[in-house]
This record gives C-alpha cells, structure tokens and sequence, in this order.
C-alpha cells in the first residue's frame, strides 16, 4: 500500500489545489513492475519534486506522465476550462535530461526553435516574427549568443538552457525537469532554478523536477515525493527529506542528508571541481 | 492529355544542343532523371539524418521478394514490387516499435528473408535470372511514359508531405519523448514517410539498380551535410547536388568516349561531388 502518512499534515497541499491526481498507476518493462500501484497528487502552481535513486522508475513516471509508456491505472490532469480532471494532456513543456542526438546534424539553434513551433517548414526559412519571440527567450535564458549556432556545438549546459527556453516557449501547464542538475555547472543551475521561480510566477505552470540530487531539491522545490517503485513518502520537504522514508527510499547513506544551505553550496563544489 | 504534355516535354528537352539528346529515349530519361533525382536527394535527407540507410537498403533488396511474389501469384510486378516495399518498411518499423531488438538486427532479418526470397525464386527456375538483372543494374534508359507519370504523382505526393511533416520528423529525430510532450504524432509521421520512402527506393531502384539505390538516395545529402551549417541549408545542397550528378551522369553515360551504364555514371559523379564537398567541410 501506498504510504501518505506525510501527506495529511503537508502545509503545500492544503494551500494548492491539485494539478495531477496519480492513482493507481502501475508500469511493466518487460516484465519487471517499475512502478508499482503509485498514487499521488501534484499541487498546482508550485515547483514539485520527485526524488528516489537511479532505476527507481522516475524517467518511467515522467514517461508515463508524457504518455510515451503503456501504463495501467490513471493519470488525470486538471482542465483549464472547467477544472475538472481527466485523461486529456495538457499542454506540456519538457526539459530532457540529456538529448541523445547526432552531435553533426546540421541544425542551427533557431532552426530548432523554429522547427518545435512553426508550421513552416524550417527549409523554408524562419519567419521574423518568431525569430523575435525565440531571441526574446533566448535572451531570458542567458543563451542569446548560441542563436545561430549548431545544436551539436553546443556545451552541456547551453543546450539545457535552449531546452528550457524551448519549453517555457510553449507557455506551459505543467513544466517536467528531467535532472535539471545533469550537466550544469553550479552557476548555471543556480540561475535555472531562480529563473524557473519567476517564470512559474510570470507563467502559473506546474513545475515537476525529477531529482536524484537531494541538496536541488531542498533548496528549491515546494513538496517532494520519494519514490522506489512505490512511493514510499511525499509532503513538505523539511518533513520529508529528514524522515525515515528517506532512509527507506534511498537506502542507509542518505540519512544523515543536513538540510542548511550552506550544504546545499559545499555540495556542488565538490561536484564541479 | 498526358501524352500531349509528355510529348511537349520532350520536344523542349531537345533543344539541348547535345547529339544524344535527339533521340526519344534519351529524352525521357532526362524527363526522368529531373523528376527521380531531387526527389531522391530530398528523401535521402532524413535517411542520413536518421542514419536510415540500412534501411533504404533492405528496401531495394525487397524487390527480389516483389517479383517472386508477381510470379507466384501471377500479378504484374509493377504492383506486386511496391507492395512488398510498403509490407517490408512497414514491418520493420513495427517490429523496432514493438520489440526491443535493435533496429539494426531487425532490419537485417528483414533484408536477409527478402534477399533469399529473390534467391529461392531465381535459384527455381533460371529463366527468370535475366529479369532480375533488370533490378540488379537498373536502367533509366528504358523508362516508360506512365512510369514518368507515376514519378511525378509521387513526387507531388512526397514534397507535399514534407511541408507537413519536415519540422515534425526533425523533432521526432532528435528526441522521440520532446516529440511526444509536444503533442507530435511520432508514429503517424513515421509510417508515413517509411511509406513514402519505399515508393521512392522502388522507383530508384528502376534507375540505379539495387547495388546502388542507397547511393542515390545519400550521396547528396552526405556531400551536403559537409557544407550546411543548418537544416535549410542542407535541403537546398541535397537538391542541387542530386540534380546536378543526375543530369551530368545520365549526359555523360550517353558520350561515345565514355558508353557506360547511366546509373553507374550517375552514382560516380556524386560520389565525386562528395569528395570535392570533403574539402570545404564546416567545422563546428
């Protein structure tokens, strides 16, 4: 059974109503249950974290989510219009973890903008307009000058940003991060995470931010929910990241996770030197 | 109607003021070579994008399947060849879909049983090896006016199809999960241009021959991914170097001095562009 023990007494949820309501949800590969008879809620309008370690089945989730996996049980978002909750997708913006992609494929940065939005084929030129709004967000994200540039010539964490513009383009419902941290430098991911804070307040979507890095999500997300083919807690993150469902989630070394902020920095440090 | 704007065609092409190019055949192999060779490049774009030409390949070896299977079931091969081709690309898409073998392995069962189809029906009865080396070879020369009529449909077809899908496949290539958070159809889109593909390796394969289809369909496109910085500026090499071999091969095959198959002079002159193209590569 699903553990919601955090739940009831978690102060994010009684403020935000939900945006996703998970129930049920079951995924089979091959055999093997990724992800077994989960049931959760995503609060509406703040940044929410899915944390558990690697093989937990958190890219399956967020598959699931994208509806890019056969999946039992239900998966309801919240419609706009009326407010009620079905199967329909909303309009989604996604942050890859990492495009595996032919790093020689002629594709410039704008073409790439240009080929997720307009109707035109990219052949044919990218029409002034969009070139506009594209610097426009090229410029929100610090990553004007790669414009032009091919999308294989870019540094880990220049595409991430182009990904991120690419999907805050889409003024999103919900915005799902796949390991935003993969790949950035601490600066940059700083800058990610306060970005995202004004965009969310700018925009109103939902931000999920898939983690296996516990320091990111102390410092930024809103609710957590840890997951290891089930969901072993979810709620505030104070209360979560210090329980015993942390333990039980990621195993004996992860206990002792100190939550100061100065952690969070000391951290990533170590990471990116 | 057709044959009076065929013939009106042909009568413009003439004016070419090349010996050769007074006669009917080579006229309408000129006709031929303006329609099928862009549109090969065109559609070679995404098979050297999407690393496809495997797969190009096993669909050209598919028309030794389609002619055994005309035969059996007596129906002329003009039908029986692209059948097999849409059967064959479509199987292979839905077997990598469906499976979790790589793409690669499935396509190589697909190209071995399509291959051994051929060779079961020549190895049967012989009389049959001189028809198959129609398909071996190719030959451009022999096209027929409702063959030319055929191309053109299916280049109408294909480009307008482009103009849909262009965008949408380039996002699938990259990543198939953004395609599916952008609300992209990915299999539609697939199938469709797999579909669209195997018409058009079946008619190359009328030109070049099986050996060389693939050829027809990358070369260009590889000498254009030398030179483009962008998407755009690769669709517009491809094209120019597709037409460009295709018409100085299809030329030169035709000149006393040299009297070689048109294919095969089509195939060396873009493989020459290509490694002219090797030299001005782009960096970054």
């Amino acid at each position: 059974m699903t553990n919601t023990l955090e739940h009831k007494n978690c102060a994010c949820c009684h403020e935000h109503p939900s945006a996703v309501k998970i129930e049920n949800l079951s995924v089979k590969l091959g055999g093997i249950s990724i992800l077994d008879d989960i049931s959760f809620h995503i609060p509406r309008g703040v940044c929410t974290a899915v944390v558990g370690p690697n093989g937990a089945g958190k890219t399956t989730l967020v598959k699931a989510l994208l509806g890019d996996v056969d999946h039992t049980g239900k998966i309801l978002f919240r419609q706009e219009k009326d407010g009620s909750f079905t199967e329909k997708r909303p309009v989604f913006g996604y942050v890859p973890q990492r495009l595996l992609f032919d790093r020689l494929l002629p594709l410039t940065v704008m073409e790439f903008l240009a080929g997720s939005f307009c109707l035109r084929p990219v052949f044919l030129g990218v029409s002034r307009s969009f070139r506009n709004t594209a610097e426009e967000y090229l410029n929100e994200v610090d990553c004007i000058r790669v414009k032009d540039r091919k999308l294989g010539a870019l540094s880990g964490g220049e595409l991430q940003r182009v990904l991120l513009a690419l999907a805050l383009m889409r003024k999103p419902e919900i915005l799902i991060l796949d390991e935003p941290a993969a790949g950035v430098d601490f600066k940059g991911e700083k800058l990610c995470c306060e970005l995202l804070e004004t965009f969310r307040k700018k925009q109103q979507f939902t931000q999920i931010m898939v983690s296996h890095d516990l320091s990111t999500v102390a410092a930024h997300a809103a609710h957590v929910i840890c997951i290891n083919h089930r969901v072993f807690a979810e709620g505030d993150p104070e209360k979560v990241l210090t329980s015993r469902a942390l333990l039980d989630t990621f195993g004996l070394h992860m206990g002792m996770v100190d939550l100061h902020k100065d952690c969070h920095c000391s951290c990533h440090h170590h990471g990116g030197k | 109607m057709f044959a009076r704007i065929y013939d009106l065609l042909c009568s413009f092409v003439s004016f070419i003021p090349l010996e050769c190019m007074q006669m009917r055949f080579m006229q309408e192999a000129f006709i031929g070579i303006l329609l099928l060779a862009p549109l090969a490049a065109a559609a070679g774009i995404q098979v050297v994008n999407f690393r496809m030409a495997f797969f190009s390949d096993a669909i050209g070896h598919s028309v030794f399947a389609g002619v055994a299977i005309g035969l059996l079931l007596s129906v002329s091969p003009h039908w029986s060849m692209p059948v097999t081709a849409l059967l064959v690309g479509g199987g292979i898409m839905l077997l990598k879909r469906c499976s979790r073998l790589s793409s690669d392995t499935v396509i190589g069962v697909f190209y071995s049983a399509v291959a051994a189809a051929g060779l079961a029906l020549v190895s049967r009865n012989p009389g049959v090896a001189k028809d198959m080396q129609t398909f071996l070879y190719g030959d451009i020369l022999t096209v027929s006016g409702g063959e030319i009529a055929y191309l053109f449909i299916l280049s109408l077809a294909f480009y307008i199809f482009q103009i849909f899908a262009f965008n949408k496949l380039m996002i699938t290539g990259l990543d198939e999960k953004l395609a599916k958070a952008h609300n992209i159809p990915t299999a539609l889109y697939e199938y469709i241009y797999v579909g669209l593909l195997a018409l058009i390796v079946i008619v190359a394969v009328r030109a070049t021959g099986v050996l060389l289809v693939t050829a027809l369909l990358i070369i260009p496109s590889a000498a254009a991914r030398n030179l483009a910085s962008g998407a755009g500026k690769m669709v517009f090499f491809a094209l120019l170097f597709g037409l460009v071999s295709g018409i100085a091969g299809l030329l030169l095959s035709a000149q006393e001095f040299i009297n070689a198959s048109s294919g095969a002079m089509i195939v060396l002159t873009a493989s020459t562009i290509f490694f002219i193209t090797l030299f001005f590569r782009k960096k970054g």
